[in-house]
């Protein structure tokens, strides 16, 4: 508070300070600046003007410089010949980006010389040279995270050739959580908005470990072709941000989005944020960047459980007993039988034993006796060391279909033809265009489907909220729930064959199992409420099942999937469906589904449909 | 809020405030192997806000568990306590005799490129004297790989280096 009252008593008397006097149209002019407007992190106003995104009083020297670059200019133009004695406070080491920039396009070589301390500590620190995008891949038992993330890592000049990247910074924009909110809340006001935006500065070794470890992401990390000038200028402004709050919205004002921002301000000339006008999802930016010409290498860090799982896949089911019982206890590498093994086995087991006890270890705290068989685990390493572990890379995140479908679909039902309108603004379904994608999760977000029955009958056929479904296979070593969750409107069977609309919320739990290389089976037991003006109770509760196969080939993904609801009013609701996806092109899929649904309170009905998925932006 | 919220984001920790104990009067030396990471209660929705409770610090002591990463505690340029958030990675790879933090904490110690290849060896082989028990600290460890390193006729030059 203090600080910003400081700052209008500046801009209230700046005619004290010896700032030269500038043409008027020239401030305009650089008011207008694209870079100016980057910096400021201003927006065209919905109707005219100018808003800016930092929702933050502090970040702006003229009272109204949230809403006028000019006003801000100006402001900043005579804040920058304030008396020196303001030490770290005075605006030319609060704000370096401006300085630098203002003292060049306006040739101010007259401005006293602040001595930033803070600053000049911090930017030594830092030591800027090179940047690298990084993007945390989608996690499978975690839908949530196919949105992804995105976030940079600032190099030293040295970090390529020795191999340091674990000592590089890493800016990261996230939404400011204070502890105590519980998670239903949290998702809420994360959506909504609720929480404060800000930049920090964490070491990239801790971001590493968070998504490596606790979060089991994949890592991609893309080096960018940013000059040393353009990281040292993009890093002065991200000072700049330093505690200032922006909105957070995770659709659209969200860490991509900023992180672009930063992006036009390294390079100024880059038209980043302007494709982006709806919503940014991390995945989508990736391939701006990459379109843009930015991207100069990609690496892959693999998660600690796929490393893990990568490592198990070379054993066979005896060798993952032993993994099991190694990792247990630590006296089995003694046992005759284990040492009658060959050495290279024993080393893989051994390998894969240490790593299971650390995933296990993941996210609890400290426990002596857990840490005592690690450590007596990594000291077997040490004996017998594995072969070092490759593991493939996958599919590129950015190379998976566009977030948003449109869809258009043919049917009928029963002897009714009918045509199906839909569109879904995120993301991917089960059997969607499976490149870049794991096999077996699914996040719809918003989706709507109107359908026009013959005789032109329009009627709303589905409104899905979310529809959230994530199927990790189970197997020797790691045991992973599967679970569902869903809701919205839908069209069920009701009396006479009629199609009910209602309004649900289900979810679900159970497993899933490798089938075959390319198949899994799953199971799970399924709750529902649901409000149907066939029944007589407002809400109606439903216990049932939901089983299927899911099976990647050739064609596309195939789903073959049962599924029952059995209502505490007596109502029985069924349906057999098999769906299968053609993926035509990236961006383009053909899908048959096939569907047989029963109900106790008509005969059964079948429906075919034949539907065009255009996965658009 | 906002007041709590800006309270608890302004501990920017002044670097003139620290000078007696290495690392400074805050310095939480002896992040332990194994140690637990911070929890995840609500790690589905962490993903969708992509936020970090209460983590907006901005660099400089971040990670280094409250010690200052000035001059007396740098090699080669770089504060080794930024090895005390690597411990798990680093045990690991030296067991292994191979690995990015174990290459990081050779450039920390001011290995010259060189001697990095032979540094792995040596660390590798005297694996169970640096990782000397479960609950060593990053204290621990840097000292008894000050004591290898000094055993060491090619090595011993990197544990002189302060």
């Amino acid at each position: 508070m203090l600080k910003r009252l400081a700052y209008l008593a500046l801009c209230a008397c700046a005619p004290l300070y010896a700032a030269p006097p500038i043409d008027d149209q020239r401030v305009q002019q650089l008011a207008n600046d694209p870079f100016w407007i980057s910096l400021g992190h201003y927006e065209a106003g919905k109707l005219s003007g100018w808003r800016s995104y930092v929702s933050d009083d502090k970040f702006f020297l003229a009272p109204d410089g949230a809403h006028h670059p000019y006003a801000e200019l100006r402001a900043t133009v005579e804040a920058l010949y304030a008396p020196v004695s303001l030490g770290d406070k005075h605006p030319q080491c609060v704000y370096p980006a401006r300085t630098r920039w203002l003292k060049a396009q306006l040739n101010l070589t007259d401005l006293p010389k602040a001595e930033c301390a803070e600053f000049t500590q911090w930017f030594k620190d830092v030591a800027p040279h090179s940047t690298v995008m990084i993007f945390p891949a989608a996690y499978l038992n975690s839908p949530s995270s196919m949105f992804g993330h995105t976030l940079l890592r600032i190099d030293q000049a040295d970090v390529q050739n020795n191999k340091t990247a674990l000592l590089s910074y890493a800016i990261n924009f996230g939404a400011y959580i204070e502890g105590s909110d519980n998670s239903i809340l949290y998702a809420w006001k994360g959506l909504a908005g609720g929480y404060p935006g800000l930049f920090a500065l964490v070491p990239y070794q801790e971001k590493l470990s968070e998504y490596r470890s606790l979060e089991n992401r994949d890592l991609w990390e893309y080096r960018l072709n940013l000059t040393p000038e353009e990281t040292q200028r993009m890093v002065e402004h991200v000072w700049e941000l330093k505690q200032i709050q922006f909105d957070y919205f995770f659709f659209d004002e969200n860490c991509s989005y900023r992180l672009l921002e930063l992006l036009q301000v390294a390079r100024p000339g880059l038209q980043l944020t302007s494709q982006f006008p709806l919503t940014a999802i991390p995945t989508d930016t990736v391939k701006a960047v990459k379109e843009a010409g930015l991207v100069e290498s990609i690496e892959y860090r693999p998660s600690r459980e796929r490393e893990l799982l990568d490592r198990a896949k070379a054993l066979d089911p005896e060798e993952q007993q032993w993994v099991l019982q190694v990792s247990a206890d630590q006296a089995q590498l003694q046992n005759p039988a284990f040492k009658a093994l060959p050495k290279e086995r024993q080393a893989l087991i051994i390998d894969a034993a240490y790593r299971i006890e650390r995933y296990r270890a993941n996210g609890l705290e400290r426990d002596t006796a857990r840490s005592q068989r690690s450590f007596e685990l990594l000291r077997a390493i040490n004996q017998n060391p594995a072969s070092e572990l490759q593991v493939e890379k996958p599919e590129l995140p950015e190379n998976g279909h566009e977030s948003r479908t449109w869809q258009l679909g043919a049917g009928s039902r029963d002897d009714k033809a009918f045509a199906e309108y839909g569109l879904r603004m995120a993301y991917h379904d089960l059997n969607d265009n499976a490149p870049g994608f794991p096999l077996g999760a699914q996040i719809e977000i918003l989706q709507l489907k109107l359908r026009q029955y013959e005789g032109n009958n329009w009627q709303v056929q589905q409104l899905d909220l979310a529809n959230i479904r994530s199927l990790t296979p189970r197997n020797e070593l790691l045991q992973p729930w599967s679970w569902q969750v869903g809701g919205g409107l839908e069209r069920v069977l009701g009396k006479h064959g009629d199609e009910n609309l209602v309004s649900h919320i289900n979810g679900g739990a159970g497993g899933t199992w490798q089938l075959g290389e390319n198949m899994l089976g799953f199971a799970l037991g399924t709750l529902r409420v649901e409000h149907n003006n066939d029944f007589a109770a407002f809400v109606s509760p439903a216990a049932g099942f939901n089983t299927g196969l899911l099976w990647r080939n050739p064609v596309g993904n195939l789903s073959l999937e049962a599924k029952g609801d059995y209502f505490t009013n007596g109502e029985i609701r069924r349906s057999l469906s098999l769906n299968q996806q053609w993926e035509v092109s990236r961006n383009l899929g053909l899908r048959l589904t096939a569907q047989r649904e029963f109900s106790k309170l008509t005969s059964p009905i079948n429906e075919v449909m034949l539907e065009l998925k255009w996965y658009h932006y | 809020m906002k007041r709590i919220l800006l309270g608890t984001l302004f501990t920017v920790v002044s670097l003139n405030a620290m000078a007696q104990a290495p690392g400074g009067p805050n310095c939480g030396w002896g992040n332990m192997l194994f140690e637990g990471q911070r929890g995840t209660p609500a790690h589905f929705l962490a993903s969708t806000t992509n936020g970090t409770s209460g983590n907006a610090t901005f660099g400089m002591t971040s990670g280094t568990n409250g010690c200052t990463t000035k001059d007396a505690l740098t090699y080669g340029g770089k504060s080794w306590i930024a090895m005390n958030g690597m411990m798990n990675e680093l045990s690991e790879d030296m067991a292994k005799g191979n690995g990015e933090a174990l290459t990081t904490y050779a450039v920390v110690l001011g290995v010259a490129p060189e001697d990095r290849e032979h540094f792995a060896a040596v660390t590798h082989e005297h694996f169970q004297q640096i990782f000397s028990k479960a609950d060593v600290t990053a204290e621990d460890v840097h000292s008894n790989t000050l004591a290898i390193l000094k055993g060491d006729a090619r090595l011993a030059k990197y544990a002189t280096a302060a």
